[in-house]
C-alpha cells in the first residue's frame, strides 16, 4: 500500500493548460476560448445593434456623432417605421410582397426541379451521346448569330435551327456516340454555379425584352430558380444518395411508380436535406440584388433595390430608414430558419461537401 | 429428389395460388466479372428454397435478378406459365423482405403494412382490413400506431413479413432478413418463419450465408460459390452427401476436418501413420475429411493417426476437442465430461464409411473410401 | 428500372396484374405512362431550364463580346468585331483599367516577375519530366500561362508601385479575402467544436450575417466606417484620424471591403467546418488524449486530416463565389476612388450601364475563363491530389 508514490504537485502552468480529465478543458484554454469567442460575438453583434438603434434614431442624432444607447444618449423615435410604413407603406408593402412572392416561387421552383433531377442522377443511367451535345451547341451558336448579327427574325431562326438541329443529330449523332455517364451530366449542372450573374445577365435581359416579361415577377423568378438549381441539385444528390436503395426497392416491388416512389418515400426521407436547402436557396434568393437590379424596373422591384434606392435624393443616405428596411428584411430569413432549424442542424451541406 | 419439400405441397392450406418458379440459365455480368453463372434452378410450387453461400458468391445478385431489381444478362425467370424475365419488379407479384427489413421510416406500422395496397389503389376499408389480418398474422395487431423506430429488432421483422404477406403474392424472396437479429431472437424467428411459410404454403426463396437457418428452414438447399451452383438437395443430402470438397466444408458447425495428402502404394502419409485407400489413381493429389461428430479422440498409437492436442472447449452440451496435425486444425466433438490436457499427443480415430475424399485440385468427390489397412 | 445498375429496360407498359380482371381506367392507364418516361420527366425539367437560362445566354454573351452593340430603334444593332473588345481590354486603351497601368518594372518587380516564371516554368519541367499525358498537358499549359500573365500583371503594377485594375482587385478580393475568412471560420469552427457551455449561442449569433442582404451589410460596413458619425469616431479622434477618408485611400478602401465581406462570409465556413469538427468520432481525440498528445497534436494529427476534405470542398465553393462580388464594392465605394475597389463583375456592370453592351460582355468572359482557369486547376492540382493521398 505504502509504495504508492504521490503525484508530484502540478505547476501553475501545467494547472492552467493541462485538462484535468479526459473530455474536459483546462481552465487557462477555456479563458482564452471564451475570451475569443465573446470577441467574436462582440463583432459579429455590434453592426447588427447599431442597426438597430440606428432605426430608431432621428436625422439630427445620425448626424450629431455617434450615440450608443437608447434613453440614456438620445431618444429614440420611431419616425423612420412611421414613414416607412405608414407614409410610404405602398411602396415597402409592394416590394416586399415582391420579395416574398419572389423567393417563395423562385425556390419552391427550384428544389422541385433540382431535386427531381438529382433524384433521376441518383438512381437512373443516363447515356447522352456528346455528338448530339455538340451539334445542339453549333445550332445555337449560328442561329444566335444570325438572329444578332444579321438581324434575322428569331422565330425564323427557330424553326429552320429546330430543323437543321433535327436533322444532324439523326443523320450523325445516330451513327457516332461519344456516351457521356451521369457523373458528367451532375458536373455540367453544377458546374453552371461558376457562372457569375453578369456573364449571363445581359443575354436574359433582352430575352426577356423581345418577349415583354421584363419587369414580372415570372421572369425574375425563372432566372433565380435556375441560378440556384446547381446548389440544389449539388446538395439533394448527394442526400438521395445516401438513403438506403432498399426503401425504394421494396416500394417498387410493392408497385409503387417512380413518381409515387418519388413521392411516398424519398421526399418524406429527405425533409433534412430539402429543409436545408430550401434554408439556403431561400437566403440567397431574398437577398440577391443585381439580377434583381437587371430584370426589374418598377413594378417588380425587390427589397434589395429598395434598400439600395435609400442612397438616392440630395438628402445623403437616409441611414435611418435604411435600417429599418434591412431589420424588417432579416426578420423572414430569422423566422424560416427558426422553423426549419431543427431539420438542418443534422449537418446536410456537410454531407455534400465531403462528397 | 426432394423428399422432405412433398410434405409442404400436400398440405391443404393456401397451396392453390402457390407458382412454380423457374430459374433457367440465368447469367449475370458486371462487365467483366461474371457475378451469377448459369444458374438452372426448378423452384416447386410451395416449396422453400435456400440459396446458400459465402459472401459475394452471387446468391443476392440472383435473388434481385429474380425480383427484377436487377437486370438480367441472360436467361429466363418463369413465374407459373409466364415468363417474367423482362417484366417490371411491380408486376412479377413478388414481395420481398429485406436484409435491412426497407420499413419506412416516417410512416407508422400500418401504414408500412398498408403501402403495397395503398400503392396499387385498393380502396381504404378493404385495406384497413387487410393490414388488421396480416398484422394479426404476425401478432403485431397491438402496435400498428407505432414508428418503425420504436419498434425492436424482431418486431420490425415482423412487419416486414406482414408487409410482404398483405398481398398474397404468388412468391416471397428473402435476403438474409435474420441476419441483423441477436442469437437467441433469430432461433425464434426462424423457427416462426418456417411456420408462417408453411401455413401459408407460398413458394419461398430465401438467401443466407448461414448454413444452421439454411439447413433448418430449406426444403432444399442451393449452394453457391462464385456465381456457379455448386449443389442442389434436401438439407440432409448436402450434408451426408456433399458433391465437393466446398460444400463438405460450407456445411456442418464446426465445419468438415480435411487433411491433405498424396496416394503412394494406396496410402496417404499422415505424420507418421498411414491411412490407406481403395478406388482411387495413384499419384493423385487427395484432401480427406471427416466430420467432428464421426470421429474419437483415443489413446496414442490407437486411432488412424496421431495429433497433438491444441485445446479443449466445453460448450456445455459437449466438449470440443481441437488437435493440431502438421499445418490442419481439426475439431472432434466429444462428450461433455472427456478430459484431455494440452500438448498431449492422442489418436484420432473415424469411421471409414464416414468420411469423405475429395480431388485436391479441383475439390470433386472421389469415388474412393477409406479402408482399415 | 430505377435502380442504378439493374434496370429492367424491356418494360412492358401497360401490362396489368393477372387478378385485375376490370380493364385499366384512365386514370390509371395515364400513371402507367407517366411511369414510363419518368425517366425524361425527371430530369428534362432541369435541362430545359439550365439550357434556356445559362447554356443560351452564355453563348449569346459570347457573340456580343465578338460585337459591337449599338441601340437603334426599336432593338440592336449587332456588328461583329472579332477580338476588338478584348484586345481593348488587355493591351488597348482600357488595359489600365482591366490589367493595372504599366510604366516601367522596378527592382522588385523584375524579381518578383522573374521568380514566378521561374517557379511555373520549374513547375511544367518537373511535370514533363515525371509523367506526362496529352489532357494534363494541356490543362497545365492553360495554368501556367494564366498563372504567368497574373505574375507578370501584378509584378508590372502592384511591385512596381503602379496601380493595378479590376483583374487585380477581383484576384486581391478573391485570395485575400478568402484566405482571411477561411483562417477566421475554421478557428472559430474548431474553438465552438471543443467542450464549451453555450454553443448554440455562438452557433446561431456567428449565423446571423449570412441572413442580411449584401447590399445592407455594405451600408452597415459604411456606417461602421464612417469616421466622424459612426460608433467609432471617438476612436478615430482619438488617434487624431477624425479627418482620414478612408474610402479615399485604395488599400483601406479594399481592407474595408474585406472586412465586410469577410463578415458576412465567415458564417459560411464556420457552419460547414463546425459541423465537420462535431463529426469526427470522440473516440479519436480521446484515444488521442489517452496516448498523451497536446492539444496542439490533436489539432495537427487527428482533427485536421479528418476535416480537410470538407475544408478544401467549402474553399472551392467560397472561392467560386468571391469570384462574383460586386455588391459590397458597389455600395461602398461605388469602385472607388477611381477604380481602386472596382471588381470585374463590377467593372462589367458599369460597362453595361453605359450602354457598351460589346465591352461590358467581354469583360465577363474575360471574369469567366480566369473563374474557370482557377477553379478547375485548384480542383485537379489540390482537391483530386489531396483525396487520393488521403
Amino acid at each position: 500500500m505504502s509504495n504508492v508514490s504521490k503525484v508530484p504537485r502540478r505547476s501553475l502552468f501545467d494547472r492552467l493548460f493541462e485538462p484535468p480529465r479526459i473530455g474536459a478543458m483546462a481552465p487557462g484554454a477555456k479563458i482564452i476560448v471564451y475570451t475569443l469567442l465573446l470577441a467574436w460575438s462582440a463583432f459579429v453583434l455590434f453592426p447588427i445593434y447599431w442597426l438597430l438603434i440606428t432605426s430608431v434614431k432621428t436625422a439630427a442624432d445620425v448626424n450629431a456623432g455617434p450615440f450608443f444607447i437608447p434613453f440614456v444618449d438620445f431618444t429614440p423615435s420611431l419616425h423612420a417605421w412611421r414613414e416607412l410604413f405608414i407614409v410610404d407603406y405602398a411602396d415597402t408593402l409592394r416590394a416586399y410582397v415582391n420579395s416574398l412572392i419572389i423567393s417563395l416561387a423562385a425556390t419552391a421552383l427550384a428544389v422541385l426541379v433540382g431535386s427531381m433531377a438529382a433524384y433521376a442522377l441518383a438512381r437512373i443511367r443516363y447515356q447522352p451521346n456528346l455528338i448530339t451535345i455538340l451539334i445542339f451547341i453549333l445550332t445555337m451558336t449560328a442561329a444566335l448569330f444570325a438572329v444578332f448579327s444579321y438581324g434575322v427574325d428569331w422565330r425564323i431562326v427557330l424553326v429552320v435551327g429546330v430543323g437543321i438541329f433535327y436533322f444532324f443529330s439523326k443523320a450523325v449523332a445516330s451513327r457516332v456516340k461519344v456516351p457521356l455517364a451521369n457523373g458528367d451530366i451532375l458536373f455540367w449542372m453544377i458546374s453552371q454555379r461558376i457562372l457569375a450573374p453578369i456573364v449571363v445577365v445581359v443575354p436574359i435581359y433582352m430575352m426577356f425584352q423581345s418577349v415583354r416579361m421584363l419587369d414580372t415577377h415570372l421572369a425574375i423568378i425563372l432566372t433565380y430558380a435556375v441560378v440556384n438549381l446547381p446548389i440544389v441539385i449539388w446538395l439533394m444528390y448527394d442526400f438521395f444518395n445516401s438513403i438506403p436503395k432498399d426503401l425504394e426497392e421494396s416500394a417498387q416491388l410493392d408497385g409503387a411508380t417512380m413518381i409515387m416512389t418519388f413521392r411516398e418515400v424519398v421526399l418524406p426521407l429527405s425533409r433534412a436535406g430539402l429543409a436545408a436547402t430550401t434554408l439556403l436557396v431561400m437566403i440567397l434568393c431574398w437577398n440577391e440584388y443585381l439580377l434583381a437590379l437587371f430584370l426589374s424596373t418598377a413594378k417588380a422591384q425587390t427589397m434589395p433595390i429598395l434598400v439600395a434606392a435609400m442612397n438616392a435624393g440630395e438628402r445623403g443616405i437616409l441611414w435611418w430608414s435604411m435600417s429599418v428596411v434591412i431589420i424588417v428584411m432579416i426578420i423572414p430569413v430569422v423566422f424560416m430558419a427558426i422553423v426549419l432549424q431543427r431539420y438542418i442542424s443534422k449537418g446536410v451541406l456537410l454531407g455534400a461537401v465531403k462528397g | 429428389m426432394s423428399t422432405d419439400m412433398s410434405s409442404a405441397s400436400e398440405t391443404d392450406t393456401l397451396t392453390s395460388d402457390a407458382k412454380r418458379l423457374s430459374i433457367r440459365k440465368m447469367n449475370k455480368h458486371y462487365g467483366d466479372f461474371h457475378a451469377v453463372k448459369d444458374l438452372d434452378i426448378e423452384v416447386e410450387p410451395g416449396e422453400f428454397l435456400v440459396l446458400l453461400g459465402p459472401s459475394g458468391c452471387g446468391k443476392s445478385t440472383a435473388l434481385r435478378m429474380i425480383a427484377g431489381l436487377e437486370e438480367i444478362t441472360s436467361g429466363e425467370v418463369i413465374m407459373g406459365e409466364r415468363d417474367v424475365t423482362h417484366v417490371l419488379p411491380k408486376y412479377r407479384d413478388i414481395a420481398m423482405v429485406f436484409q435491412s427489413y426497407a420499413l419506412y421510416p416516417h410512416k407508422t406500422v400500418a401504414e408500412n403494412i398498408g403501402f403495397p395496397l395503398k400503392v396499387t389503389g385498393v380502396p381504404l376499408e378493404q385495406r384497413n382490413q387487410a393490414v388488421l389480418d396480416a398484422a394479426a398474422q404476425v401478432q403485431m395487431e397491438t402496435l400498428l400506431e407505432r414508428y418503425p423506430r420504436e419498434l425492436s429488432g424482431g418486431q420490425r421483422q415482423r412487419v416486414a413479413l406482414a408487409r410482404a404477406i398483405i398481398r398474397r403474392p404468388s412468391a416471397f424472396l428473402m435476403d438474409e432478413p435474420l441476419s441483423n437479429l441477436d442469437a437467441k431472437l433469430r432461433g425464434f424467428m426462424r423457427a416462426e418463419l418456417k411456420h408462417m411459410q408453411h401455413e401459408l404454403g407460398v413458394t419461398t426463396i430465401y438467401v443466407t450465408h448461414d448454413q444452421i437457418e439454411a439447413m433448418t428452414l430449406a426444403h432444399r438447399v442451393a449452394i453457391m460459390k462464385d456465381g456457379e451452383l455448386q449443389q442442389l438437395g434436401t438439407p440432409a443430402e448436402v450434408y451426408t452427401n456433399p458433391t465437393n470438397l466446398f460444400v463438405a466444408g460450407f456445411m456442418g458447425s464446426p465445419p468438415m476436418n480435411f487433411i491433405e495428402g498424396t496416394l503412394s502404394q494406396g496410402s496417404i502419409q499422415v505424420g507418421n501413420d498411414k491411412i490407406f485407400l481403395q478406388g482411387a489413381q495413384e499419384g493423385t493429389a487427395v484432401t480427406m475429411g471427416f466430420r467432428p461428430e464421426d470421429a474419437d479422440v483415443v489413446e496414442a498409437g490407437e486411432g488412424r493417426f496421431d495429433a497433438m492436442v491444441y485445446t479443449a472447449e466445453m460448450t456445455g452440451d459437449l466438449t470440443l476437442v481441437t488437435v493440431k496435425h502438421g499445418q490442419s486444425i481439426l475439431t472432434i466433438k466429444m462428450p461433455k465430461d472427456f478430459v484431455v490436457d494440452y500438448d498431449q499427443k492422442v489418436g484420432i480415430q473415424f469411421d471409414s464409411g464416414l468420411s469423405y475424399l475429395f480431388s485436391t485440385s479441383d475439390g470433386s468427390r472421389l469415388k474412393a473410401i477409406v479402408v482399415d489397412s | 428500372m430505377t435502380s442504378t445498375q439493374g434496370r429492367v429496360e424491356n418494360r412492358q407498359p401497360g401490362y396489368v396484374p393477372a387478378d385485375n380482371s376490370q380493364p385499366p381506367s384512365r386514370r390509371f392507364r395515364f400513371n402507367e405512362w407517366l411511369d414510363g418516361h419518368a425517366r425524361q420527366l425527371f430530369i428534362t425539367p432541369a435541362v430545359v431550364m439550365i439550357l434556356i437560362f445559362s447554356i443560351f445566354p452564355l453563348v449569346a454573351s459570347l457573340i456580343i463580346a465578338f460585337s459591337r452593340v449599338r441601340l437603334k430603334a426599336g432593338g440592336y444593332q449587332v456588328r461583329f468585331v472579332g477580338f476588338k473588345n478584348f484586345s481593348k481590354q488587355i493591351f488597348g486603351s482600357e488595359q489600365f483599367h482591366f490589367l493595372g497601368t504599366f510604366t516601367t518594372l522596378t527592382f522588385l518587380g523584375w524579381v518578383v516577375a522573374l521568380s514566378a516564371s521561374a517557379a511555373i516554368l520549374w513547375w511544367m519541367y518537373r511535370y514533363i519530366t515525371t509523367g506526362f499525358s496529352i489532357i494534363g498537358f494541356i490543362g497545365r499549359m492553360i495554368t501556367a500561362i494564366v498563372g504567368l500573365g497574373i505574375a507578370w500583371m501584378f509584378a508590372g503594377t502592384f511591385f512596381s508601385g503602379n496601380p493595378f485594375g479590376t483583374l487585380g482587385v477581383t484576384l486581391f478580393y478573391v485570395f485575400v479575402g478568402c484566405g482571411v475568412q477561411f483562417i477566421i471560420g475554421l478557428g472559430l469552427a474548431f474553438l465552438c467544436s471543443q467542450p464549451i457551455r453555450g454553443r448554440n449561442f455562438f452557433r446561431v449569433a456567428f449565423f446571423i450575417p449570412m441572413m442580411i442582404t449584401p447590399i445592407g451589410v455594405g451600408y452597415v460596413f459604411r456606417m461602421m466606417a464612417d469616421t466622424t458619425k459612426g460608433p467609432f469616431s471617438p476612436a478615430w479622434q482619438w488617434f487624431g484620424l477624425n479627418d482620414f477618408a478612408w474610402a479615399a485611400n485604395p488599400w483601406t478602401a479594399r481592407i474595408f471591403i474585406i472586412i465586410g465581406d469577410s463578415w458576412q462570409w465567415i458564417p459560411f465556413i464556420f457552419i460547414i467546418l463546425l459541423a465537420a469538427f462535431e463529426n469526427i468520432p470522440r473516440d479519436y481525440v480521446e484515444a488521442g488524449q489517452m496516448d498523451g498528445a497536446s492539444n496542439w497534436q490533436i489539432f495537427r494529427e487527428i482533427s485536421w486530416p479528418q476535416v480537410m476534405p470538407v475544408a478544401v470542398t467549402v474553399m472551392l465553393i467560397r472561392v467560386i463565389e468571391g469570384f462574383k462580388i460586386v455588391d459590397l464594392p458597389n455600395i461602398m465605394t461605388s469602385g472607388g476612388p477611381g477604380i481602386a475597389t472596382e471588381s470585374m463583375s463590377l467593372h462589367s456592370f458599369f460597362a453595361w450601364r453605359s450602354l457598351d453592351l460589346g465591352q461590358s460582355a467581354a469583360i465577363a468572359y474575360l471574369l469567366l475563363f480566369v473563374t474557370v482557369v482557377i477553379c478547375v486547376s485548384f480542383f485537379n492540382l489540390i482537391v483530386v491530389n489531396r483525396m487520393r493521398r488521403i
